[in-house]
């Protein structure tokens, strides 16, 4: 049942061209270089370190490696994170 | 980034120091709460460092105790605690505003009077003037009215055909343009020059008092000394300011030139008369045309009347009606009589020069050249006279 309703967002997201981030309530990874990445609708830290920050998202725990990561800014819907990134990887 | 930056200096922030086991669930926490935090560090594997608004940090006590963590201020920064930091401090807050306000004091302050172009008149008479007016160093300057200075040198100086007052910075700047003054009513007590007032060739130089310091046959500019009123003494050297007096001839030159074509296009008015109507709305006029003019020379005569007469409100109502009219002209070439002409040239020329030549003037020549190019006869009349060119100029605006 729901993986229908799920179906029916990702088809009229297509349909319309809408923004799947939106209608699917999917996570959004922007990376600037290696320097910044910016992570919309996640869903809470799990790990924090400064060599490897987890933040669960509806997909499954990104997991981002790297040296001296500092967390920018952290409000409800956006993380922004800096440092060397050096390997993100979805763990689902 | 930068006005976020700006906006949270303005509002104060902390920086904090978080311990505890739990420290990532308290950030999902204050990110719920609408809890904004930025500059997250890890320290160690129990330490964070991060920085907070003062209002996010009450609310984020609470959580604290909730998650089971420490939370201490290790920094506080912003204006709100600068102006604690001043409220401890009461009194440099109150020498910084003491600074200021001297400052702004002082500097609205006149302290000093400069007077430019008094050359007949002396400097303390137009000082103590103002001073009787309540007008010297040490007033406010925005107390004083530029315009009633004005008004009170040109009432009290006649011969002052020009006054300007000027207030820049903590300086009075008063200029004036005087008119020259027959040298008796210059004050005698006040050390001065007699200077040229026009361009000459000197002829005699009589000083009765001061030293001459040109010679017969000399050219001098307007403005040049004549008769110096410093004098050094032969037997200690010292300089000594003394009222120069005295009369300097000079022969100077007056010229004046009248051209007048010898044929002249004169104008006859026939009598026959075109009019046209015209309505004149603001500025903008619309003539309403009943055919070419058939005239070939003619002069127009415009004249303009109201639609409503409001004259006696003093109201200039905007739309008028204009009537055109055009006068037929004939024009004649009239050839004159050269040798006529001349003469009245000449009477035309002498008479310009006679409204410059001062009163007591000797002639010494008159020299008429004419000269005919073209259509045009050209008249010149030079006179050449000797005059007494001195002027008193008072030493002066020595003690500045």
């Amino acid at each position: 049942m729901k993986k229908k309703i799920e179906n029916l967002k990702y088809n009229i997201s297509e349909a319309f061209e809408l923004p799947r981030d939106i209608i699917m309530d999917l996570p959004k990874l922007t990376l600037i270089g290696d320097k910044e990445a910016s992570l919309l609708n996640h869903k809470g830290i799990i790990e924090y370190s400064r060599e490897t920050i987890r933040i669960n998202t509806k997909n499954g725990v990104f997991k981002i490696t790297g040296e001296d990561l500092e967390i920018k800014t952290i409000l409800s819907e956006e993380i922004i994170i800096v440092g060397k990134i050096k390997n993100i990887e979805i763990i689902s | 980034m930068l006005a976020i930056k700006i906006w949270n200096y303005f509002k104060g922030y902390v920086i904090i120091r978080v311990e505890g086991l739990t420290l990532e669930r308290l950030l999902n926490l204050a990110a719920n709460h609408d809890i904004y935090l930025w500059d997250v560090k890890r320290i160690n594997n129990i330490v964070l460092e991060m920085k907070s608004t003062t209002r996010g940090f009450k609310e984020l006590k609470k959580i604290v105790k909730k998650v089971g963590c420490r939370v201490e201020i290790i920094g506080k920064t912003g204006f709100p605690f600068l102006l604690m930091k001043l409220k401890e401090r009461k009194m440099w807050a109150a020498g910084f505003l003491l600074f200021w306000t001297i400052i702004f004091f002082l500097s609205s302050i006149i302290w000093k009077i400069d007077i430019i172009g008094n050359e007949q008149t002396p400097r303390e008479e137009i000082i103590s003037l103002l001073k009787s007016n309540n007008i010297t160093t040490g007033k406010i300057k925005y107390s004083l009215d530029k315009e009633s200075i004005k008004d009170l040198l040109l009432e009290n100086y006649d011969y002052f055909s020009f006054v300007s007052v000027n207030i820049k910075g903590t300086k009075l700047t008063i200029e004036v343009k005087e008119q020259d003054l027959p040298p008796e009513m210059v004050d005698k007590n006040y050390p001065c020059h007699i200077v040229a007032k026009k361009k000459g060739v000197i002829v005699k130089v009589v000083p009765k008092n001061g030293k001459a310091v040109v010679e017969k046959g000399k050219v001098v500019n307007p403005g040049e000394i004549l008769i110096s009123g410093i004098i050094t003494s032969e037997l200690g050297g010292e300089t000594l300011l003394v009222h120069a007096e005295g009369e300097v001839l000079a022969l100077t030159r007056y010229s004046s030139i009248v051209r007048e074509p010898i044929v002249k296009n004169e104008e006859k008015f026939t009598g026959r008369v075109f009019t046209q109507k015209g309505i004149k709305i603001g500025d903008k006029g619309i003539q309403f045309m009943k055919g070419e003019i058939p005239f070939e020379n003619y002069r127009e005569f415009v004249e303009e009347k109201s639609i409503i007469n409001l004259e006696k409100y003093d109201i200039d109502f905007p739309i008028k009606i204009v009537n055109h009219e055009y006068r037929e002209v004939e024009l004649r070439e009239v050839k004159q009589n050269i040798d006529y002409l001349k003469n009245a040239n000449q009477i035309a020329a002498t008479k310009e020069i006679n409204k410059e030549l001062p009163p007591k003037a000797q002639i010494q020549s008159k020299n008429i050249r004419h000269q005919i190019d073209d259509n045009i006869l050209t008249t010149q009349v030079i006179i050449e006279t000797i005059e007494d060119i001195g002027k008193k100029q008072i030493i002066n605006n020595r003690e500045d």
